[in-house]
């Protein structure tokens, strides 16, 4: 199976010690994505970096407090819908969208695919 | 010049024992390719072989001095091939030329010194933003498949790969992908980001599509702000500007 068709990026920007009621931020978004039914989500984790706090967030031995970006490729519709509550979850952070071309490869026969577009 | 992608690759038959005016064949042709800038050549002593003659030349024959066929190999473009051949056509007198197409998969060449160092460089230029979304458990012919992908985008010559592994994930395979005690890294979420030429990602894009059994494959169009620094003139550093 083979499909390419135009898909919008949403990269979420946070902070790893981010919390959303008692856990991480993250965790807390990918769960939301999942029950919202979003093609999928990939939580990558920075080494180091900095933002709007103007604090570098980087390992330290007690505490972790890397950056976190969570990738999500979807419709625009998707999206649109995800923004806004994801919005209400953050409290700091940056949300960046933008345009691009997606292909999605399966060449097995999907098992068990419960994913709606 | 000789560069990666299609070429000719061009073969002569002769017999040790042709002349060129005074000198031997294969060494006249030799020379004439050497001076004719040809990017390399070689020729090589057959062991054994007969040609329209019929007749067996052979090192094991029981001669003096025993005539064995010569073949002479060179790669080169087509350009330059169609430059020399005249001038070849009129030197080898008894023998053969062969023509094929063939393709230069890797023009590798040791410098003897170091590159001068580059100035420092900053230039703008539209390119294109790949990324792919597989899984680290994913195999390709028994080894990991972003491994592979990776030395496949470096034989293609795009300008560079970074492999990222997620901590936390869900897509196409509907499963979630989590760190847990019992599998502390069971199949983490891996995505690469390649950024090259419009030109260059569509082929490589292509080649991934080939290897990659299930995943997904994102493009969108970028600005690259390319900082060349002058301490390492074959070392880029490219940054990814904004993403439109």
């Amino acid at each position: 199976m083979r499909q390419e068709w135009s898909a919008r990026l949403l990269r979420i920007h946070i902070s790893e010690s981010d919390r959303y009621r008692g856990k991480p931020l993250y965790e807390a978004i990918v769960a939301r994505c999942r029950e919202m039914k979003i093609a999928g989500a990939t939580v990558l984790r920075g080494l180091e970096g900095y933002g709007e706090t103007a604090e570098i967030h980087k390992t330290h031995l007690m505490h972790h407090d890397q950056p976190i970006v969570i990738s999500i490729v979807d419709t625009a519709g998707n999206l649109a819908r995800l923004v806004p509550v994801v919005e209400e979850m953050m409290d700091t952070g940056l949300m960046a969208v933008s345009d691009v071309t997606a292909v999605r490869v399966q060449k097995k026969a999907p098992a068990a695919d419960a994913k709606s577009d | 010049m000789l560069t990666k992608g299609p070429a000719k690759k061009v073969t002569i038959f002769i017999n040790e024992e042709s002349r060129h005016h005074l000198a031997a064949l294969d060494d006249s042709i030799m020379t004439f390719l050497m001076h004719k800038g040809v990017y390399g050549a070689t020729a090589t002593r057959a062991y054994s072989g007969f040609g329209s003659h019929q007749m067996l030349h052979s090192s094991r024959a029981e001669e003096v001095a025993p005539r064995v066929p010569i073949r002479i190999e060179f790669v080169e473009t087509a350009e330059k091939v169609e430059e020399i051949l005249p001038t070849l056509y009129e030197m080898v007198s008894d023998g053969l030329i062969e023509i094929q197409d063939t393709t230069v998969v890797k023009l590798a060449r040791k410098s003897p010194q170091p590159e001068p160092k580059a100035p420092h460089r900053h230039t703008q230029e539209h390119a294109t933003l790949l990324r792919v979304y597989l899984g680290e458990d994913d195999k390709w012919h028994g080894e990991p498949l972003f491994d592979a992908i990776v030395r496949k985008l470096r034989m293609m010559d795009v300008a560079g790969a970074t492999v990222y592994r997620g901590i936390l994930g869900y897509g196409a395979k509907g499963h979630e992908h989590k760190r847990s005690v019992l599998h502390p890294m069971r199949d983490m979420p891996i995505v690469i980001a390649v950024i090259d030429a419009p030109g260059k990602i569509a082929a490589a894009a292509e080649a991934i599509e080939d290897m990659l059994e299930d995943g997904l494959i994102v493009t969108s169009d970028v600005e690259m702000v390319r900082l060349v620094r002058g301490t390492a003139a074959t070392e880029a550093s490219d940054a990814p500007g904004m993403v439109r």
